[in-house]
């Protein structure tokens, strides 16, 4: 939800992304970092896999 | 000596009163912003150049590029003639009405728009009128874009002229019927129902995505692409390399692109004397663009990467990543940014196919990253976004985003696209306009519509022959 009392722009001095002052901000930044680690992880062992079809 | 220093001390305090300085500097500020965006949107299509020549076979390799070049060269002067106009002209619909923001309706683009007349003045140079040259650059980039993403669908089997008339179409007039309804101040889609469209994921993206659809539905498959069994084959373009930089051209324009969609102060018509806002009045900071702008493309290319492992989808997963974003660049938190993205380009490669499989022979994957994915960030941010303020103004007095908005959003940007894309190709198929004949098609584009060779060295067209 907006971060601000009043739905308009008018009141707006500072930050003004989704989710500021509340959890959301850390919650997907841990998410994010998450997806990364996850992808590399199924990259290095589905390449492990396919290189050792070659030996 | 005293008498010069007091003279320069006056005549400063007189320029700080008059706040003249500042003025001049912001003025030559926004001007210079929006003619950059020009060149850096011209990249967008050496880009989409690149990526058509290389995902077409070498038979077929220069009429690609000759199709794609003369989509922009048509672009330009329709939109000029008639496609600011229609911008400025109908944001309330039919039959348009002036708006409540005061720049719109039929009146008032007869008055700044159109070639002749009193309203020329405000279409050619001017010293007294520095800005709308810039501005209407920027937005006929904005239109040549849009034609050229459904350009890259149709490679390879559509006639020159008949594609020219679809990219006219799409580029002067449909996407921009759809910005005028969801991307201006008085736009009825924004003032009744709230939808925000920041960076033209639907207007732009989906309007094109959907025309092509439109069009691919009646130009029908490349000879070869599906058997009789329905099961369909891969044609490989003649140089992947050369996509793939095409593609991350795009990705360089694609800043530009999103850099015009921003109003920088400075000018009559800027909301906010020291600040910059989205085309809404809604502030918005570079700092935010470039922020989310990079998360984006990040998280399309890994989205991408973890489904296929193919260069050619983990930039068009870059795309994507941007693309499902750009409606709330402006107000996503950059690791949101990159979730969404990473959903995106995740989802890209299965959603190509399913259209695939339906009989549809999208040679780039365009209805795909621009339609589908644009539709699906435009509907993301009603989940998101719920709340914020869809236009600048007072508390309870201007719409907000919400998901309901979002998803009319959606539909109508949807039918923008499909339908006059689908019309128009069916009259064109008509009278014969489409398609290009079999003989031709099997023979090779090439060899039917440009006197050069792509690679003379290579092949059976590697002929010496007199230069006149």
């Amino acid at each position: 939800m907006f971060p601000y009392e009043e739905a308009s722009w008018s009141v707006v001095d500072g930050a003004m992304f989704m989710g500021w002052g509340t959890a959301l901000p850390g919650l997907t930044t841990f998410i994010a970092a998450v997806i990364c680690v996850a992808v590399l992880v199924v990259g290095q062992r589905s390449e492990t896999a396919k290189a050792k079809k070659f030996d | 000596m005293e008498e010069q220093i007091a003279e320069l001390t006056a005549r400063l305090a007189e320029l700080e009163a008059a706040g003249g300085g500042g003025a001049v500097t912001n003025t030559m500020f926004a001007e210079t912003f929006y003619y950059l965006t020009i060149p850096l949107m011209i990249i967008i299509h050496a880009g989409f150049l690149a990526y058509e020549m290389g995902a077409s076979r070498l038979k077929n390799v220069l009429s690609s590029g000759v199709k794609n070049i003369l989509a922009f060269a048509f672009m330009i002067p329709t939109f000029y003639f008639f496609g600011w106009w229609v911008y400025w002209g109908f944001p309330t619909g039919l039959p348009g009405a002036p708006g409540p923001a005061g720049i719109s309706g039929v009146e008032y683009a007869n008055a700044i728009a159109w070639g002749w007349g009193e309203s020329a003045q405000y279409m050619g140079p001017n010293i007294a009128d520095q800005a709308s040259g810039v501005f209407f650059g920027a937005f006929a980039l904005f239109a040549a874009t849009t034609a050229s993403i459904m350009s890259g669908a149709v490679i390879e089997r559509i006639q020159t002229v008949g594609f020219i008339i679809l990219a006219v179409v799409l580029g002067s007039f449909a996407w921009v019927v759809a910005a005028a309804w969801g991307w201006h101040a008085d736009g009825w889609m924004v003032t009744e129902f709230g939808v925000h469209d920041f960076g033209a994921a639907g207007l732009v993206h989906a309007v094109a995505g959907f025309f092509a659809l439109g069009v691919l539905i009646n130009l029908g498959p490349r000879i070869g692409k599906f058997n009789a069994d329905g099961s369909a084959n891969h044609i490989a373009g003649h140089n992947m390399p050369l996509t793939v930089v095409g593609l991350m051209l795009i990705i360089v324009g694609f800043w530009g692109f999103l850099m015009a969609c921003v109003i920088v102060p400075g000018e009559a018509w800027s909301w906010f004397a020291d600040k910059p806002s989205t085309i809404y009045g809604t502030p918005i900071t570079l700092s935010a663009l470039a922020f989310n702008i990079l998360m984006a493309v990040a998280g399309g290319i890994i989205g991408a990467w973890v489904i296929t492992r193919d260069p050619f989808w983990m930039m068009s997963g870059a795309l994507a990543g941007i693309i499902s974003t750009a409606s709330g660049l402006d107000i996503y938190y950059p690791a949101l940014t990159f979730i969404i993205a990473f959903s995106a380009g995740f989802i890209l490669k299965s959603c190509a196919d399913w259209l695939e499989r339906r009989g549809i022979d999208d040679a780039v994957g365009a209805v795909t990253v621009h339609g589908t994915i644009g539709l699906y960030g435009v509907v993301l941010l009603g989940i998101f976004g719920a709340g914020y303020p869809a236009l600048q103004g007072a508390a309870g007095e201007v719409p907000t985003i919400n998901l309901m908005g979002q998803i009319i959003g959606a539909i109508v940007f949807f039918l923008c696209g499909f339908v006059p894309g689908y019309v128009v190709s069916y009259i064109l198929n008509m009278f014969g306009m489409l398609r290009v004949r079999e003989g031709a098609e099997l023979a090779g584009m090439d060899v039917v519509k440009v006197p050069a060779a792509g690679y003379p060295e290579w092949g059976t067209g590697a002929s010496k022959t007199p230069a006149e």
